[in-house]
């Protein structure tokens, strides 16, 4: 019953829409508020350091990956994209702490739900990709150095979405199943248990998806450089004395 | 088909999934560790590479949780 609930393409679909809208709504209103007022570039205070704490990760990551393009417009690009996947589904796994009988099922604990997630890292990063190196250098990423490239794209859709899934609907359904067995006390252990890969599954979802993009945008010069430098370099060595 | 026969089917992937992956994740682990002991420094990013690796073994684990769950739903007894 409840394996075949839970992996289902859920089609009436109702509580998946509303718990994600109720996420983004949470998230939109808190963006507001940490961006509200008067903000400085000079030492921050207040609310302005939480969101430059929050963006900080994301920022580095972009700067990582912004090698042989204009850094402030991938910074600018690249992190909204990841820190809008990491804190929505952060907060989408964090419903089941919500003391509210049917609402507190996480979105991500739909199939449905992660698909399209998954689908949006992937297509998102082939758009991100076109930004930075044309509609043309993104499609031929998905054709050179291998033809084939394109089939680790509907993988990287599979893997990201079963594993975000498997991980959430797993623990979802342990807490559906200890609950009907024992309803006291040992619920609060598998919540706070619960933390970690609610956690730890946002992030990891957020690496993969940073890793994809990395590769998608990287540039092809820097790639032909690193090539003559390693050749040269090994052309270069003196013989081994023996 | 008997349930009974259908219910070790389900079970015996999962079973060896869970400890196949448990392993890996071992080694991932205990290296990683070795690593950040061993250099303090560079910790944060031994522990992102940690989670990214984690992350990659977990998802067969994941997938053989998916099988098992598309045959624990059609279990009628």
């Amino acid at each position: 019953m409840l394996g075949g609930d839970l992996w289902a393409i859920d089609t009436t679909g109702w509580l998946v829409i509303v718990n994600a809208l109720i996420a983004s709504a949470v998230l939109v209103a808190l963006g507001r508020f940490l961006a509200r007022g008067r903000l400085t570039s000079g030492v921050p205070e207040g609310r302005q350091v939480v969101g430059e704490f929050a963006a900080d990760f994301f920022i580095r990551k972009a700067r990582g990956m912004s090698e042989g393009h204009d850094r402030a417009r991938v910074v600018g690009t690249v992190t909204p994209f990841l820190g809008t996947f990491f804190f929505f589904i952060l907060l989408c796994n964090l419903f089941v702490l919500v003391p509210i009988p049917v609402v507190n099922r996480p979105p991500t604990s739909f199939f449905s739900a992660t698909l399209a997630l998954a689908l949006c890292a992937v297509f998102g990063n082939l758009i991100v990709a076109a930004r930075f190196k044309g509609p043309g250098g993104a499609i031929k990423h998905l054709f050179w150095p291998n033809p084939l490239q394109w089939v680790s794209e509907v993988t990287d859709v599979l893997s990201l979405s079963l594993r975000l899934f498997g991980n959430i609907g797993g623990e979802y359904m342990t807490i559906v199943l200890v609950t009907a067995a024992v309803p006291v006390g040992i619920p609060l252990i598998l919540h706070v248990l619960g933390l970690i890969p609610s956690f730890v599954q946002a992030f990891v979802f957020t690496l993969l998806t940073a890793s994809f993009l990395a590769g998608a945008i990287h540039h092809e010069e820097r790639k032909k450089k690193e090539r003559r430098h390693w050749f040269g370099r090994r052309r270069s060595e003196p013989a081994v004395q023996s | 088909m008997n349930p009974i026969w259908m219910a070790l089917v389900a079970i015996i992937p999962i079973a060896a999934g869970a400890v196949t992956a448990a392993f890996a994740m071992r080694k991932i682990s205990v290296t990683a560790l070795d690593g950040m002991t061993r250099q303090p420094e560079i910790a944060p990013q031994l522990f992102t590479a940690m989670l990214i690796g984690m992350a990659l073994v977990e998802a067969l684990a994941i997938y053989t949780l998916v099988v098992t769950l598309v045959i624990a739903g059609k279990i009628v007894v």
